[in-house]
């Protein structure tokens, strides 16, 4: 019956809107749908999406999704009652971090709070030596001596971190087993689950962190999966997965820290295939959703994954051991609010409308001026063809709001006053947005103007030719639909696990044989965990062997072939070197310290060029026209309109203009000009400022 | 009012041209300046070969102006960094070579105590910047080297040295790289005088990679911006700090400002006492700070040179209270004037002990502060726990067969402040990001094991805002091998302020396997197989009577653990029933004594000054 399937369903929930992408793998045709998020019922947003794409979840074959609730969780710092179990001596590991302080000089510098609290950190009796030996024996009987004083405490997940654990982790496990017996109920996680590296700070965090989201998204995941079911759902659940792939719902149940920017992910990938379609090395990607806007580096078709992410910064939060993307991300989106303080000073952010009320233009409660009822009252988007028309805006509504709330108080009147105060708080936006792409570029040692800005989410197309002359970057390129562009991202990727073993051996022809045979025992593990994860068994694999000069601690990855000699991995291994850290040691000893593999399901993928409804001909005319407050004018000026999907490739346009479609409005300057690519895609050319 | 300004770093006067460079640009460079250096930091980190420069990161790396002024230092570099101990090696440098003499390609090395003045295992390597012949400034990086000789393992980490030359060799300005050439008579001078060749060498390689590849990433952006651009860059630097320096000066009460404290000893003549008196001015927009009335030279290694000691603790104190929140450069210390005679423990002259150069300087910085705290009162804390606290453990490892070496310090509480408690724990204010080198990662190099890392319940220094409190680790010794500590502050424990009382002082104690105890401050011992270590830092000062505390807040500390139920009623003068709950009125009792007593001057702090 699977074969029958022929729906793949990406669908991406973020905190205003549940973006939907379905690719028909019979016909090779992509359908994207947007609704508000539903938060009583998930699974009813989607519905509504794939009734809009003429469809159902009977079709589907897979259905993946990313979400923001894992970040969310810390951030609001709304996760499970977490009890910590240590090696006795150990118990205020949390609090004592490393001891140091990343910021120097602030005398009031002092970490966020850990995420548990000390009288939830508890100590039982075990030691497990840097050998891996056991030294003293887990104490049983202190371990179930703490059961009464857990339920007495209302904890809702346990976090269990054993001193050299990454050693020999059998002390962990029997602890699991026997507070998960003795606590069905409680999500019980431990470090040696999630990490095999040494660093007891850093996986005792990653592990608290994961018990911390891992109650919530239990109930989320199953919930979810269940909705799906009771909807004649009979494919397979993924979950986007921080580190660019998918993995299975249960993997994502035991190790939910793996999806802490399980959103974003997906327009960086969507933003991958569309470099190397477009061929270009450099790409910002930029989203800007109801809530918040995002930015990260896409680079010769790849994004950066980190291996230990701090929730919170370096500077002040605390890490997590898994590969993330490397993303900033600032509180600015459709739904975030303008104030004014008690100064009076105009203020935005970061508190959002979110979609429950949503901004005051939607008519669903909403009292508090947004960016969207910003945008509207100054003309950039039409209050007829959001969303398809299905959420008429209320103009007047917001500029009423935005004259009494604002304005008014502001000392400004009438029309032109309203636009003032409503370009103000675009521009506090503006100012937001072009510090975090600051922050990704200039900040980590780029020249922003070396990139091109890749604009999507549902405010993205409207900020990015505005951002760009900003920061002086001369490229803007708008996918089509840009407002569901995070959900195709996820619908082009595969499934992944990465596998990882220690192996530590003096590089030579004879060690690289052994290591070969390591590699091939992983990969036969990682096809069983390929059939009963994903029910297939052909995989490709990424292979990887960590090397380093004997006494470093940091590796450097060098890609592993079939047939590897010394000589050749020594050669990967001097060129990463090299080109790091601008010089080699022959004298030195080259050894491995591990091997990677990563696994990869494939997956069947939409093709770019049929994603644009974009032909060779098309309607050039304008649709209509408005008019439009340009920051760039200082004024209102009369502005074509015109339907993207009408617009033929090789199209080209002065500004100033408004290019409208389902899911977004892309707003083109006086000053700028624009192209339709071959892909369907808009590029804008930047003035320079 | 119309003052004269003495301006320290000269400003471009060029006031006929207007600025030539865009502001993009002028944005962009200016974050590349420090950029570099941060990229150059995480190099280092990921080359280096000791876990004292890959984990717990003992190093700096910065960009001086041909002169030696810092444009820029890497966000890790620890504070007793900032004391231009980059640029303090340049000055050498060019005074013995003349910059024509410091040749494209060269790497020069420097650890000479008559300039430095910090202890030798710290040593500069720099590198000219040179672009279409112009010199641009040099790229500079400081490694704690592992050990370059002298009486104990380690170099630096005797507590009772008597002159600098047991303490390692010096390297006063040596080319360790000629345009380009590996010197090889000054590698094998080196690699012959460390005890530990493997660990050493590495480091050097790590310490000149990173200067080469920060003086190539230097080089391409000034040929992509011009010279002329970079130049404004940096004036802009220095004078947009100099300025918000200078505002925040003339905002303070003008004045004349003391505070004292005492170290307990030298390490040497242990009952002789080592008092800190300070003297600071802020008048005219400028910061005088005068140690004039410091204590002369000591015979221990408690002594600093005139630049690692006296300008040091100086800078550092002015850019907590000054300009905390912006990347350190020259321009912070423009409106900063050190008054210091030759000879005092902060200025020692030629061949005094030097080795625990900086253990002192977070007694003087805090010292300055607390002199300060009239001036800006809500920038005033407490004192943190105000050491080193220098614990080193060597001898043969069985492992490996080798010698082995590891220097840790102290993470301890720091102060309170008017608006919360203590934070912490943290290493001293001499140092930044200098995490603690992982258990796990020590257990594996050396033969001992960490049985317990935990806080010090009544540590933090009562008051109306609670110090932060202090670690104790113990460690179970397996295998003979010997420790030297370096400890101080017992004598005049972390003070509280505005009636917080001190914080508790650190210690150490031997617990042998016979069960004897023996507690020290300072000295080497021997340590066999059983034995075991209990290393105590110490918790921060509070601010205001405790007795003020919040009644909440003090239950809130016996619940965690933080107060034991006993302090709270003693210190706190809040009582608790045996099940932990709140007495109201024993506690309303108490505390009417409390301010009863404090009223006829019963209560009054441990260190007098």
């Amino acid at each position: 019956m699977q074969r029958k399937s022929r729906y793949l369903i990406a669908v991406d929930t973020g905190g205003t809107f549940t973006d939907l992408a379905v690719y028909d793998a019979r016909t090779s045709k992509t359908f994207f749908g947007k609704t508000l998020t539903n938060y009583e019922d998930l699974v009813a947003g989607v519905i509504e999406c794939l009734r809009d794409a003429g469809t159902d979840l009977s079709g589907a074959r897979l259905l993946k999704h990313g979400t923001t609730h894992v970040i969310n969780g810390f951030i609001q710092r709304t996760g499970a009652r977490v009890a910590l179990v240590t090696t006795v001596g150990f118990r205020d590991i949390l609090e004592i971090a490393r001891g140091s302080r990343p910021v120097p000089f602030d005398l009031g510098y002092r970490r966020a709070p850990p995420l548990v609290t000390r009288d939830l950190c508890f100590e039982v009796g075990e030691r497990i030596t840097c050998d891996g030996d056991v030294e003293r024996p887990l104490d049983v009987t202190a371990l179930e001596r703490l059961i009464p004083e857990l339920r007495r405490c209302g904890v809702e997940s346990i976090a269990i971190s054993f001193v050299n654990s990454y050693r020999n982790s059998t002390h962990e496990r029997k602890a699991k087993e026997i507070l998960q017996r003795l606590l069905p109920n409680l999500f019980v996680t431990t470090g040696s689950e999630l990490s095999m590296e040494w660093g007891e700070y850093e996986r005792t965090s990653t592990v608290a962190a994961n018990a911390y989201v891992g109650h919530r998204m239990r109930s989320y995941i199953r919930d979810f999966e269940k909705k799906l079911r009771e909807r004649d759902f009979s494919g397979s659940l993924y979950m986007m997965a921080s580190n660019g792939g998918v993995m299975s719902g249960s993997q994502a149940i035991a190790h939910p820290v793996a999806l802490l920017e399980s959103g974003p992910v997906g327009g960086c990938i969507g933003t991958g295939a569309y470099a190397s379609a477009l061929k270009l090395d450099r790409l910002i990607a930029f989203d800007m959703g109801g809530t918040t806007a995002k930015c990260a580096l896409v680079e010769h078709g790849r994004f950066d994954v980190q291996t230990t992410y701090y929730v919170g910064g370096y500077e002040h939060g605390f890490p997590i051991r898994a590969p993330v993307l490397d993303i900033v991300e600032v509180g600015a989106g459709g739904g975030s609010i303008g104030w004014l303080d008690s100064q009076g000073r105009l203020k935005l952010g970061p508190r959002s409308a979110g979609s429950e009320p949503g901004p005051i233009c939607f008519g669903r409660g909403g009292t508090e001026p947004t960016i969207t009822d910003a945008s509207l009252v100054l003309g950039r988007i039409g209050s007829e063809n959001f969303l398809n028309g299905r959420l008429a805006l209320n103009r007047e509504r917001a500029a009423h709001a935005i004259e009494q709330q604002l304005a008014a108080p502001l000392g400004y009147s009438g029309s032109a006053g309203v636009d003032q105060v409503a370009h103000g708080l675009l521009e506090l936006a503006v100012v937001a947005m072009t510090a975090a792409i600051k922050e990704i570029t200039i900040q980590r040692g780029r020249d922003v103007r070396d990139f091109a800005l890749c604009a999507f989410g549902g405010g993205g197309p409207m900020f990015g030719a505005q951002l760009a002359r900003e920061l002086g970057i001369p490229t803007v390129i708008v996918p089509p639909n840009p407002g569901a562009f995070s959900s195709l991202g996820m619908l082009v990727a595969n499934a992944r696990r990465d596998f990882m073993r220690i192996f530590i051996q003096a590089l030579s022809d004879e060690s690289l044989t052994r290591a070969m045979g390591v590699v091939a025992e992983i990969e036969e593990e990682a096809r069983e965990a390929a059939r009963s994860e994903f029910d297939v068994s052909v995989l490709t694999f990424e292979r990887e062997v960590e090397l380093r000069y004997r006494g470093q601690k940091h590796t450097v990855r060098v890609r592993l072939p079939e047939n590897p000699t010394a000589a050749s991995m020594l050669a990967g291994f001097e060129a990463g070197y090299r080109s790091r850290y601008g010089r080699v040691h022959p004298e030195l000893v080259a050894e491995m310290i591990a091997l990677r593999v990563g696994a990869l399901v494939p997956m069947p993928q939409p093709d770019l060029s049929q994603l644009s409804e974009s032909k060779a001909y098309g309607e050039t005319r304008p649709t209509r026209r408005r008019s439009v407050y340009f920051a760039e004018a200082g004024k209102r000026v009369d502005t074509p309109i015109f339907d993207r999907s009408a617009l033929p490739v090789g199209f080209e346009l002065n500004g100033p203009a408004i290019i409208e479609e389902y899911s977004a409005t892309t707003v083109l300057g006086p000053p700028d000009r624009l192209l339709v690519g071959t892909l369907g895609e808009l590029r804008i050319t930047c003035a320079r400022p | 009012m119309n003052v004269t300004q003495h301006n320290l770093c000269p400003r471009e006067r060029s006031s006929s041209s207007p600025a030539a460079t865009d502001p993009i640009t002028l944005e962009i460079i200016k974050a590349q300046l420090v950029a570099i250096p941060n990229q150059i930091e995480r190099n280092i980190e990921r080359t280096a070969f000791s876990p004292l420069v890959y984990e717990y990161k003992d190093f700096a790396v910065g960009l001086v102006d041909p002169a030696g002024r810092l444009v820029a230092q890497s966000r890790g570099s620890l504070p007793i960094f900032v004391a231009n101990a980059l640029g303090t090696a340049v000055r050498e440098g060019l005074s013995i070579l003349g910059a024509e003499n410091i040749h494209d390609g060269d790497v020069v090395i420097s650890n000479s105590a008559a300039w430095m003045g910090q202890h030798l295992n710290n040593v500069i390597a720099y590198s000219p910047i040179r672009v279409e012949g112009g010199l641009i400034g040099f790229f500079a990086v400081l490694v704690h080297w592992v050990d370059i000789g002298g009486s104990v393992p380690g170099s630096c980490l005797s507590s009772s040295t008597v002159d600098v030359w047991q303490e390692g060799i010096q390297l006063p300005t040596l080319k360790l790289i000629e345009r380009g050439m590996r010197r090889s008579e000054i590698f094998r001078l080196i690699e012959t005088n460390t005890r530990f060749p493997h660990l050493l060498m590495g480091d050097i390689e790590a310490q000149l990679g990173g200067c080469e590849a920060g003086r190539t990433m230097m080089e391409a952006i000034i040929a992509r911006y011009g010279v002329a651009a970079v130049r404004e860059a940096i004036s802009i630097i220095w004078r947009d700090s100099e300025a918000s320096v200078e505002t925040v000066l003339r905002r303070a009460p003008q004045g004349r400002y003391h505070a004292s404290s005492i170290l307990d000893n030298d390490g040497v003549r242990l009952d002789v006492q080592v008092p800190v008196d300070v003297d600071v001015e802020i008048r005219d927009g400028r910061l005088t700070v005068d140690f004039s009335r410091l204590s002369r030279q000591v015979v221990g290694p408690f002594n600093a040179g005139r630049n690692g000691g006296a300008i040091a603790a100086a800078r550092i104190a002015c850019k907590y209270l000054l300009a905390p929140s912006t990347p350190v450069n020259e321009g912070d210390f423009a409106r900063l004037h050190v008054e210091v005679p030759e000879g005092t423990f902060l200025s020692a002259g030629r061949g005094a002990a030097i080795a625990q150069s900086g253990s002192m300087v977070p007694t003087v910085v805090d010292t300055i502060m607390l002199a300060l705290g009239d001036a800006f009162p809500d920038r005033a804390a407490a004192a943190h726990h105000g050491i080193y606290g220098v614990h080193s453990f060597y001898g043969h490892n069985p492992r490996s067969g080798e010698l082995f070496q590891h220097l840790d310090t102290v993470s301890g509480g720091w102060g309170a402040t008017a608006a919360a408690d203590g934070p912490g724990p943290f290493r001293s204010n001499g140092h930044g990001d200098v995490p603690d080198v992982p258990v796990e990662m020590q257990e594996v190099f050396y033969p001992y094991r960490l049985i317990a890392k935990r806080l010090r319940p009544d540590s933090g220094g009562p008051g109306r805002n609670r110090g932060g409190l202090g670690v104790e680790k113990v460690y179970a010794i397996a295998h003979p091998c010997k420790m030297i500590v370096a400890f101080d502050r017992t004598l005049c424990p972390p003070w509280g302020i505005a009636g917080g009382e001190s914080g508790q002082p650190a210690g150490v104690e031997i617990v042998r396997a016979n069960g004897e105890r023996e507690a020290l401050t300072k000295g080497e011992r021997s340590l066999g197989v059983g034995d075991s270590v209990h290393v105590m830092s110490g918790g921060g000062g509070g601010y205001g009577p405790a007795y003020e505390r919040k009644p909440d807040a003090v239950v809130n500390d016996v619940r965690l653990g933080y107060v034991s139920a006993e302090a709270a009623a003693e210190r706190y003068g809040v009582v608790l029933d045996a099940g932990g709950a709140f007495n109201s009125s024993a506690t309303e009792k108490r505390r009417a004594e409390m301010r009863a007593a404090r009223r006829i001057g019963i209560a009054h702090e441990a260190c007098d000054f």
